[in-house]
């Protein structure tokens, strides 16, 4: 028992020794975590997904320099003036005016990937802000945060962008990332407010604080480093609730018009009539739309294996 | 006949790193209405012996040889219907006072009814609960809190329960792990004190299971002292307690304060357990031994027969 | 004793929540760009009726007395008109709220009773073929994007195989038949409900199955199943009566702090399947501009998701005897 408390104090001290803690002790715990999130064949399968999403992304500039008439929004091809399936022209087939399936498939992913990535990174910037102030400072703030969080957990976020919809007319895309941000980040505050609060009891905070330490110093040089990797496995779940809301608000027809994402996809085969005699049309963005959701969701179970010791000793022992 | 008879029993973990030798070639034999001692540094394989003896290793444990008759029966050969209906029918358990042995959301009184009914089928709800009520009683918790929860009641009482739960049945052998570690020691006592005076009334044999000799010295008959996995020195309580023989018993006992409060210098054993995985060849404490000489790092110590009852596992002394 | 006076310290709680929730809404309304008189009176009613509203609602008071006026009407049932019905709104949304709440708590009660159920048994054969495809179809249902599935099954089981009626709640021919009995007509409700139930039920059980079998997990290590095991209890036992128990706990939080979540997919629902409840009535009455109706709906959408998460506390303090005592 006295060793083992010894040993943990002295690590915690080479954390705060803040030159030991150079470059390779880093390379090396990243290597280390790999090795074990390698072994996880759900997280393989979802890190291939979001590669293939990450190249659909890529490629979705390609069509539009081959022709015009490939711009996902505006491009219409001059031949074509109703839903048609697949054939050599397009692949995927065209939408109620002409438009190209495939292009907009590609652009939505790169929505996809804009509004998912963005929003999740805004919400566990606030939630981890809050999480640590609250988990540090205690008390009174901690009480008047973890009140707002409860407040902004119990609003459904979809049905509040809609609200707001309607009083500020059509929301342009940024705007709705940003109220997915604000409004999805009670869950990262409540889970980085745990953690900070078990940092706080650990020697090298109380270390930090006798050397003089300012709050704000210990808040973001000492706690922070060591909740980041939680985190950042949160913002893996965020990017899916982000991706979800927007699309369903582009599915209702709240969606920013000058922006093909895959959610306003569905909304066109569904209000032009064609989710029956169009199942190419159907099929795809809710494919997609499903399988970034999922891919992202293993891609944080993975993660979460890595990072949860207990569950590591699980894999060991059974 | 002893009541039990444990014949070379050798106990191992199957983990990633390899095979652990938790316990091994132990034997040792109970008579009925008698209490036998482990006692031994945590990780000695003393734990693990107790759960053997119950069937109850988890799932990566091995009985790898040996035998244990209880009654005269083979426990290793039973099936696991015949175990289960011997589990605390026969062979009860005390846990560690620490740990979290009472289910939190059900009743004290239906935790151990549920005891009495399961291996009675013929005993009524009603006799259940008189039963449980006389049983509290003899542990001496107030009737009236029969109906409690287990987080209302102190440490004390949740050990006074789980005693009350081992006698239900009246068995034959119950073991008891650690049952007053964490017990503050004014409490220790008065459970120590209680379990022996229960002993002697339903004339129930115990194995007690320590890591503090003067506990074991005080309460049990007969005393096993065990290091690494092995048994190092076996006799009855005056044997071992005033003439110990081996390196590893004197020094347990000069580790602690006596009971009669005699100034001794309290020495701590230097050197640490060794690893189980990778077993060294000859005397697994020659590495903390005092009188270690060059024939205990090659050959394997012997038992040294020194009075009928009482035997040593040391090579070093003639 | 102790539970009523947990129900009440949250009911104090939910209502602080419910009252910023209104005050928030009051500014919003008042104070979003263009104006507010027009956003609570319909353009086309006649000059006396307009007159009398704004007067009711009293948006020719300064901004004080107008939120006094907000309190009080919505204390009093008083949403204003609905600019696309031309009823009062109070009638619409008390029309809907029994048809959400039917198909909304059907739908999440199901899911946390088989996910909690196969979660169970999931974990119980633990790397097996069981467990590897229950926890595949759980991460697949869980994540498939909802509206795509609800028009996937209309696709298949209302359009092709014609086994479902494609939208709606009630067959008009039934309801308008004399000589049709109320079991006729309840077998009629069931017909229609069941696509969007099991809609919302595939994109809840899912989570509530990982949850489960990952709390049963934790909860087999727990040194009290040892006790069990000790005890001599078949292992059928130790599974239903001393894990499963407290491993559903987390289900239970984990219900109630999803709620708000779920609400969002319980909308989308009832807009995809026209079923007349007050989620669909909420994105309706955005797209047409019906502001009174679309204020209304969300203030109750807030309550329904408020007094649910009183009901789940309920139930979690029911569960756990550690709040209850």
């Amino acid at each position: 028992m006295g060793r083992f408390e010894i040993g943990s104090y002295e690590m915690s001290m080479e954390k705060l020794n803040k030159k030991s803690l150079n470059r390779s002790p880093r390379i090396a715990r990243f290597r280390a975590g790999w090795a074990i999130y390698r072994q996880n064949l759900l997280g393989k399968i979802g890190l291939t997904l979001l590669v293939i999403f990450a190249l659909m992304a890529l490629c979705s500039f390609i069509p539009p320099l081959i022709d015009p008439m490939y711009q996902p929004m505006t491009g219409v091809d001059p031949d074509i003036a109703k839903s048609t399936g697949p054939s050599l022209r397009h692949w995927l087939g065209t939408d109620f005016m002409g438009r190209d399936i495939l292009s907009q498939l590609l652009a939505g992913a790169r929505v996809a990937f804009m509004v998912g990535v963005s929003a999740a990174f805004m919400s566990i910037v606030i939630g981890t802000t809050i999480g640590m102030i609250a988990g540090y400072m205690g008390k009174f703030v901690d009480t008047l945060l973890m009140r707002l969080a409860d407040m902004i957990m119990v609003m459904p976020t979809l049905l509040v962008v809609l609200i707001l919809s309607a009083l500020f007319g059509q929301l342009n895309i940024w705007i709705i990332v940003l109220i997915i941000a604000l409004f999805r980040w009670p869950g990262v505050s409540r889970v980085i407010r745990a953690q900070t609060l078990s940092l706080k009891q650990r020697p090298f905070i109380e270390a930090a604080k006798v050397a003089g330490a300012s709050h704000m110093r210990i808040i973001f040089r000492h706690i922070m480093p060591n909740v980041l990797p939680l985190a950042f496995l949160y913002m893996t779940f965020r990017v899916t609730s982000a991706i979800i809301i927007e699309a369903a608000l582009a599915f209702l027809g709240f969606g920013d018009p000058s922006t093909v994402s895959w959610g306003m996809m569905l909304q066109w085969v569904w209000k032009t009539g064609h989710m029956f005699k169009a199942p190419y049309w159907l099929l795809p963005p809710g494919i997609c739309i499903s399988l970034i959701t999922l891919s992202f969701y293993m891609l944080g179970r993975a993660m979460d294996e890595v990072l949860d010791p207990r569950l590591r000793k699980e894999a060991e022992t059974g | 006949m002893a009541l039990l008879e444990v014949e070379n029993l050798s106990i191992g973990y199957h983990s990633q790193k390899g095979y652990i030798h938790a316990v091994e070639d132990v034997s040792f034999s109970l008579e009925a209405g008698k209490s036998l001692g482990f006692v031994g540094e945590s990780g000695c394989g003393k734990t693990t012996l107790g759960m053997a003896l119950m069937r109850l290793l988890p799932p990566n444990g091995v009985i790898r040889e040996g035998r244990m008759l209880f009654e005269g029966n083979d426990l290793l050969k039973k099936s696991d219907e015949e175990m289960r209906e011997i589990r605390w029918k026969k062979v009860a358990m005390i846990f560690q006072a620490a740990m979290n042995a009472l289910n939190p959301v059900h009743r004290i009184e239906d935790q151990i009814a549920e005891a009495l009914l399961t291996h009675d089928p013929m005993c009524s709800k009603e006799e259940a609960m008189k039963q449980v009520e006389d049983l509290f009683v003899f542990v001496g918790i107030p009737k009236d809190r029969m109906r409690d929860y287990p987080h209302q009641y102190s440490g004390g009482m949740k050990q006074r329960a789980i005693i009350a739960m081992a006698l239900a049945c009246r068995p034959a052998l119950i073991i008891a792990d650690e049952p007053t570690t964490a017990l503050d020691v004014i409490v220790q006592d008065q459970i120590l004190k209680e379990i022996k005076s229960l002993q002697e009334l339903f004339k129930i044999s115990i194995i007690f299971i320590s890591h503090d000799i003067s506990v074991v010295s005080d309460f049990c008959d007969d005393i096993g002292v065990m290091y690494a996995g092995q048994l190092v020195e076996y006799g009855d309580r005056q044997e071992v307690f005033t003439s110990p023989v081996h390196p590893y018993t004197k020094a347990l006992l000069s580790s602690y304060p006596t009971v009669t409060g005699e100034k001794y210098k309290l020495e701590p054993i230097p050197g640490e357990t060794p690893n189980l995985i990778n077993q060294p060849s000859g005397c697994r404490f020659r590495h903390r031994c005092p009188s270690a000489g060059v024939s205990c790092k090659t050959e394997s110590p012997v038992w040294l027969k020194l009075t009928p009852t009482h035997r040593a596992f040391c090579s070093s002394i003639r | 004793m102790e539970l009523t006076r947990y129900i009440g310290r949250r009911l104090i709680q939910i209502a602080i929540i419910f009252f910023v929730i209104l005050t928030v809404l009051f500014l919003l309304f008042r104070l979003a760009p263009g104006d507010p008189v027009s956003r609570m009176v319909d353009p086309d009613m006649t000059p006396e009726d307009a007159e009398f509203l704004i007067s009711q609602l009293g948006l020719d008071q300064p901004l004080g007395m107008q939120y006094l006026y907000y309190l009080k009407n919505f204390f009093t049932g008083n949403f204003g008109e609905s600019f696309h019905y031309g009823q009062p709104v109070i009638e619409i949304i008390w029309a809907r709220l029994p048809n959400t709440i039917l198909l909304f708590t059907t739908a999440i009660i199901l899911a946390a009773l088989v996910g909690i159920f196969l979660g169970k048994i999931a974990s119980w054969h633990k790397g097996e073929t069981t467990d590897t495809l229950m926890t595949l179809g759980a991460l697949v249902t869980h994540t498939v994007f909802l509206p795509w599935l609800g028009l996937i099954l209309i696709w298949v089981f209302a359009y092709k195989l014609d086994w479902f009626p494609i939208t709606g709640m009630l067959s008009e021919e039934v309801w308008l038949d004399p000589g049709a009995g109320i079991f006729t007509k309840l077998i009629d409700v069931l017909h229609h409900m069941i696509l969007p139930l099991a809609t919302l039920f595939f994109i809840h059980f899912g989570s509530y199955l990982l949850i489960m079998r990952s709390s049963m997990l934790e909860t087999l290590k727990e040194d009290y199943i040892l006790t069990a095991r000790a005890k001599g209890l078949q292992e059928k036992v130790i599974r239903n009566h001393h894990a499963a128990p407290n491993a559903a706990l987390p289900v239970v939080t984990s219900v109630g702090l999803s709620l708000a979540f779920s609400i969002n997919g319980g909308a989308l629902t009832e807009t995809i399947f026209t079923w007349p409840g007050i989620g669909r009535e909420l994105v309706m009455a955005v797209s047409q501009n019906d502001y009174p109706l679309a204020q209304a709906s969300f203030l109750l959408i807030a309550i329904v998701v408020l007094l649910s998460n009183l009901v789940v506390d309920t139930l979690y303090a029911y569960l756990d005897p550690r709040i209850r005592y």
